[in-house]
């Protein structure tokens, strides 16, 4: 299926296409608030599977993180959760880090132009195969973290074998943290910062890289670590839309649609966490990041086909295309029920209880005014 | 009875000096490695604990759950060793369990670097780089376990009543001082602190009787106890405990009463005089009912002596022995600043969190607020009430910029709920201001799609360079303005309907 694309970057924007941006960013949203991460994971393969070029799908999500992150780090700093001065160390590199993806991703699209669809498929292609490499990892641990934590009796978190290999490295100069009480090396920092801008910049997805790097290789309390990225993020984004919207890949179309689910989402998405078990939500996370990266996997033989490095049937790409949409809204619709009749059911139940122990203190106290007035009688 | 807490970093000469202490006073010695082997005895996996405390490590619910029981543990244990006469303790951080007991000696004992690295050459038989380096990482370790476990900062000088430097001074000297300092009237436990302990030992009795129990020990509690009332609260995530409860804890000795809420987060409400029937009280139990949380009163009575810097000496010794956590009535105790009738209406409508009666200064209501409680709000209402109109404002305000700094979490006065975070006109006007602007913004971005793509594309007439500036900006302007507008909708939105 090769879509007509305005402009050279945009699709075309019906009621029915405009539905579906909304549902993404709702579910999105929810999936970012349960596993408190972006939710670009899910949104950016489903605006491509819309028919959205892979480089306007990551600036348009890169743009719509601008303003979320702008949203929600001035709460996070208000309860002291932002180390600035970590994050301003950040920032530099990680701007570099966008830089160098948005060169690339716009290079690609470029390049591609005289065979691809839309001049897209290179870019696709590559935004795709990041996507999977990163996102297999992430969703692996996860599960084997899940895995891990019910099998065993003594669990005592994630694997730190890195960690505490780059705690014995000696690597000066050292810079102190005081809000999150650290001190860190100024090469893993300027790393940590490449990495995160490069990803966030490629496929929007930087929190999973910075948040678990905070938390495991700086050793950051988990609320300030969630607090800094969320305030780089906000730079983050501020650069990544900038440079996306000086291409032209910024379709505010799209953002805009997103912010209409995602910011109802992810009010739902924190209730969850709420109610539904630790390692519920790490087998929710997992599954629902794994079948988004198989989903992908699914659409990338048609970018091979477009780039004429396979050899392919093209009416084989609508059996790709839909397939790849089909399993990512699945993945997303059947998360999103799973923590909503969590949700529900726990809600249920608390009302049930509450009304019991209301009850119970009820008798309870008549019973102790009526020992009361005996006793006083 | 007194206690006295020395608080010792590796190789500085702190157990000596305990142990010195110890027999001078002629009262026995209680160290951290007689605690830590009750622990183990108790069946809690310390060494896993202590590894992962000092690991840059996630923290899982089972880690949590184990060091909720090694917290309850020791607390107990220190208690019921408390409760049988003087001790002297001598650890890291006993004090930090004890936490809201007053009239405590607690003291920092410091030695001097080179006096360390070269204790730490002997006993391991290294050199001296790698002395210097492990007394280092034994330093971090304790830090981080002081963080983790109690959430303060281990060197934080405001921790300890008096911090004894051994480098120049003989520490069988520093042990004649410190007998001296313990005659002091501050460090003789008071009616008022002897009950607060009864109150720690009875709630970390509970605890840890939930800890070992089959149905219980995987759910995350927090439990208060006032007057022999444990208030126990859980997380709708272990609702499916609720039963147990009172099975567990009923054959305690000393409970009167068992309270339980289900709650997710707590609100902790500061004080002078409770009312039931108040506006703040039902604005309160709104906002906890939306939270599903539980309500956690303080009735705070500032000291006469709090804010006037003179005092005379008969004052201040009067004071000395009521600062504190305080209720020195054993028997029929009043209901003061109408508390316990406002925790019996919390309790009907299952919010209570408990409560307790803090008198002096700002400081002891600070070190009364357990570090370990996560608070989502803390409400200030009227206090200061002896005070003119503007003094109470002002004292009031300091008094909320002081916890919001130290405790981390918003903090409001009463006066402020209703607009902060219970839906009212303002709200009201907000969300239809705000609505109005998004839906025209939409309405003119959607219905006008081929020129907002053009503009998009950069690909009208002017310079390209200067078009595509121009629409980089106008992205990065207008992006933050329909994220906030439409963020403001979506938490109205949310408020009204309970959620947010």
């Amino acid at each position: 299926m090769e879509s007509v694309l305005l402009y050279e970057h945009f699709i075309t924007l019906d009621l029915f296409v405009a539905a579906q941006v909304v549902v993404l960013g709702l579910i999105g949203g929810i999936l970012s608030g349960f596993i408190g991460s972006g939710g670009a994971f899910f949104m950016t393969p489903g605006m491509m599977n819309l028919g959205v070029p892979g480089v306007v799908a990551v600036g348009s999500n890169i743009t719509h993180k601008f303003g979320k992150a702008m949203v929600g780090s001035r709460k996070h700093s208000e309860l002291g959760n932002v180390d600035k001065r970590m994050g301003l160390y950040l920032i530099v590199t990680s701007f570099i880090g966008i830089q160098i993806a948005v060169w690339i991703n716009s290079t690609l699209f470029e390049g591609a132009d005289a065979h691809g669809s839309g001049g897209s498929a290179a870019a696709d292609l590559y935004i795709s195969a990041v996507f999977i490499c990163i996102l297999s990892l992430v969703a692996i641990s996860m599960l084997r973290d899940a895995q891990r934590s019910s099998s065993s009796a003594d669990n005592t978190g994630p694997s730190m074998r890195i960690a505490n290999f780059l705690a014995r490295l000696r690597l000066p100069p050292y810079i102190s943290f005081p809000i999150a009480d650290v001190r860190v090396s100024l090469w893993i920092l300027m790393l940590v910062g490449l990495a995160t801008g490069y990803l966030a910049g490629t496929i929007g997805v930087g929190g999973f890289v910075g948040v678990p790097c905070m938390i495991y290789v700086f050793g950051m309390p988990t609320a300030v670590a969630a607090g800094t990225e969320l305030y780089l993020a906000m730079f983050m984004g501020g650069w990544g839309a900038l440079n996306y919207a000086i291409q032209g890949f910024v379709d505010i179309r799209l953002t805009m649609l997103l912010y209409l689910g995602s910011l109802i989402g992810i009010y739902i998405g924190v209730y969850g966490t709420k109610v539904v078990k630790e390692i519920l939500i790490r087998i929710v996370t997992g599954v629902v990041i794994l079948l988004c990266v198989v989903s992908r996997a699914v659409a990338v033989p048609v970018y091979l086909r477009q780039l004429g490095w396979v050899d392919m049937d093209p009416k084989w790409d609508v059996y790709c295309n839909v397939g790849s949409k089909v399993m990512l809204f699945a993945a997303g619709i059947s998360g999103c029920l799973l923590i909503l009749y969590h949700v529900l059911k726990s809600y249920r139940r608390r009302l049930r209880l509450q009304h019991r122990l209301v009850e119970a203190r009820g008798g309870a106290s008549e019973r102790s005014h009526e020992y009361a007035a005996t006793s006083t009688g | 009875m007194q206690i006295i807490c020395v608080s010792r970093g590796s190789l500085s000469r702190g157990k000596e000096l305990a142990q010195l202490l110890a027999q001078k006073l002629d009262y026995p010695l209680l160290s951290r490695e007689d605690l830590i082997e009750a622990a183990i005895k108790e069946g809690i996996q310390v060494g896993k604990l202590e590894t992962s405390m000092m690991k840059p490590r996630a923290f899982s619910e089972r880690l949590a759950r184990e060091r909720d029981h090694y917290l309850a543990f020791s607390t107990s244990y220190l208690c019921s060793k408390i409760l049988e006469g003087p001790l002297v303790y001598h650890g890291r951080t006993g004090h930090l369990l004890l936490q809201g007991v007053g009239n405590l000696l607690r003291v920092r004992v410091l030695a001097d670097p080179e006096y360390r690295i070269a204790a730490a050459m002997r006993s391991l038989g290294v050199d001296r780089d790698k002395a210097h380096r492990y007394l280092e990482q034994v330093e971090e370790d304790r830090r981080n376990w002081a963080r983790f476990m109690y959430g303060v900062s281990w060197e934080d000088a405001s921790q300890y009543d008096v911090i004894v430097n051994v480098e120049q001074m003989n520490v069988a000297n520093a042990a004649s001082a410190l007998v001296t300092m313990a005659q002091l009237p501050d460090f003789q436990m008071t009616p008022a602190a002897r009950k607060a302990m009864d109150d720690l030992h009875l709630s970390a009795r509970a605890r840890v009787l939930l800890a070992r129990d089959e149905h219980t020990y995987r759910a995350g509690f927090s439990v208060k106890a006032h007057h022999g009332v444990l208030t126990v609260t859980y997380l709708p995530k272990d609702m499916e405990v609720a039963d147990h409860i009172q099975r567990v804890l009923a054959e305690l000795e000393g409970v009167q009463d068992i309270r339980c809420t289900m709650a997710t987060t707590n609100i902790l409400w500061v004080q002078e005089t409770f009312d039931p029937a108040s506006e703040t009280f039902d604005e309160v139990v709104e906002i906890a009912k939306k939270w599903n949380a539980a309500v956690e009163l303080v009735h705070f009575a500032p000291g006469e002596g709090a804010e006037e810097a003179t005092a005379d000496l008969a004052e201040d010794d009067q004071r000395m022995v009521a600062a504190g956590i305080e209720e020195d009535v054993e028997e029929e105790v009043p209901d003061q600043g109408g508390l316990r009738a406002t925790l019996d209406e919390l309790a009907k409508l299952g919010r209570s969190g408990g409560g307790r009666y803090v008198h002096g200064e700002r400081s002891h209501l600070l070190a009364s607020c357990c570090n370990a409680v996560p608070y989502s709000l803390v409400v200030i209402g009227s206090l200061f009430l002896g005070k003119g109109s503007s003094a109470k404002l002002r004292m009031t305000r300091e008094l909320q910029d002081l916890i919001g700094s130290r405790m981390k979490v918003p903090v409001v006065t009463a006066d402020e709920l209703r607009s902060h975070y219970l839906f009212g006109t303002r709200d009201a006007l907000r969300l239809a201001g705000f609505l109005v602007l998004v839906l025209v913004v939409y309405f003119l971005v959607l219905t006008n799609q081929e020129p907002v793509l053009r503009f998009l594309s950069g690909t009208w007439t002017g310079g390209k360079t200067l078009n595509k500036l121009i629409v980089a900006v106008s992205v990065f302007l207008f992006v933050p303005v329909i994220a906030y507008s439409y963020g403001s909708v979506a938490r109205s939105v949310m408020k009204l309907i309970k959620m947010e």
